[in-house]
């Protein structure tokens, strides 16, 4: 039974905001902390938690500095993060697939 | 707080939506259309004062008639200001995509559109002098005597077409339907232009072939910056 998709799910990626947040940095290449508290409609305090448990797990790197004077955190996926996002959707695929497949063959035992 | 975009509940199904949504949402943030259009919509309208004016420079061949010559078109128009044009015009929007980014927070994809751009502007102007001094039929033909492959290659060597592929290379690196769509009317508009021979001896009888384009990109400008979904870049 290991190689059942949701054994291949990472509780780190498999957490619905960090999820997001990857797949924005994986689209935008390089997003700023403000766009992903707008888009994801996220406090300060709770993106930051995010940010840093997917930075302490390698999957992010987090680029602090200033334009003009104003501060800016810049968050880029890295290659592991970029795999790790990979993965992530394909075992969730699979999971879809799988139910779709059980509850088609539960409709077909019924009749 | 929540929002559409991230689900509640953590569901394979939700969160698989919840992505796309995302990177649509993100992919809209990046988009700027209306800009491209604009720059080509310009470059191609100076270029009708530099086709008029820019000197009549070109190989020539003897004519039908004893002791004739007709000269090629001036390859200073193909050769020379659109290849310069284009490569500025590619700066422009490299630039404008940039800062763009930059002010909403996301990074660019937008070099592959811009390294395609130059590529294609480096093989019109070689395309250019090539068919200059390499002619696939003589000055003198006339245009009926063109086959459709001459038609196909002047086609494809026109700055005109150049514009129109790089932006289906745009349209795929920002997804963008509607912008394939007007591509596609563009690239098909110019073909059906390109296939009408104006006969006149005006030094103005190419206007046609520069104005047509240029207005069709106008519009796709105005109608991009006009229709541009909420999250896109606004004009400023």
């Amino acid at each position: 039974m290991t190689d059942h998709p949701a054994n291949g799910l990472d509780d780190v990626v498999h957490q619905r905001v960090r999820l997001g947040i990857m797949a924005i940095a994986h689209q935008a290449r390089q997003v700023e902390f403000g766009f992903l508290r707008t888009t994801l409609q996220l406090t300060a305090g709770n993106l930051g938690q995010h940010l840093t448990v997917l930075e302490k797990a390698e999957l992010i790197q987090i680029e602090k500095g200033y334009e003009g004077k104003r501060p800016r955190t810049w968050v880029t996926l890295t290659p592991a993060g970029q795999t790790a996002l990979r993965e992530e959707i394909a075992h969730l695929k699979r999971l879809i697939q799988e139910v779709e497949q059980a509850e088609t063959a539960e409709t077909t035992g019924d009749r | 707080m929540t929002h559409d975009s991230v689900p509640s509940a953590n569901s394979p199904r939700e969160l698989l939506t919840a992505v796309s949504d995302l990177t649509r949402r993100v992919r809209v943030a990046q988009r700027g259309t209306w800009f491209p259009l604009l720059v080509f919509a310009v470059i191609t309208l100076v270029a009708i004062p530099v086709e008029r004016y820019a000197p009549q420079l070109g190989p020539c061949q003897a004519g039908p008639e004893e002791g004739t010559l007709v000269c090629a078109a001036s390859v200073a128009s193909t050769a020379v200001y659109w290849p310069v044009a284009l490569m500025l015009a590619y700066a422009a929007i490299a630039v404008f995509y940039v800062r763009q980014s930059r002010q909403r927070g996301l990074g660019t994809p937008i070099r592959p559109y811009v390294v395609v751009g130059v590529v294609l502007a480096v093989l019109l102007a070689g395309a250019s002098l090539w068919l200059a001094y390499h002619p696939l039929a003589p000055f003198s033909a006339a245009p009926s005597e063109f086959t459709p492959t001459m038609h196909a290659v002047s086609w494809l060597a026109s700055p005109l077409t150049v514009i129109g592929f790089a932006l289906l290379v745009l349209a795929w690196v920002e997804r963008h339907w509607a912008l394939l769509a007007y591509t596609a009317v563009y690239l098909v508009i110019g073909l059906v232009q390109g296939g009408q021979v104006i006969q006149s001896s005006s030094r103005w009888f190419f206007l046609p072939y520069l104005l047509v384009p240029a207005v069709v990109l106008l519009l796709g400008s105005a109608a991009f910056a006009l229709f541009r979904p909420v999250g896109e870049a606004q004009p400023r």
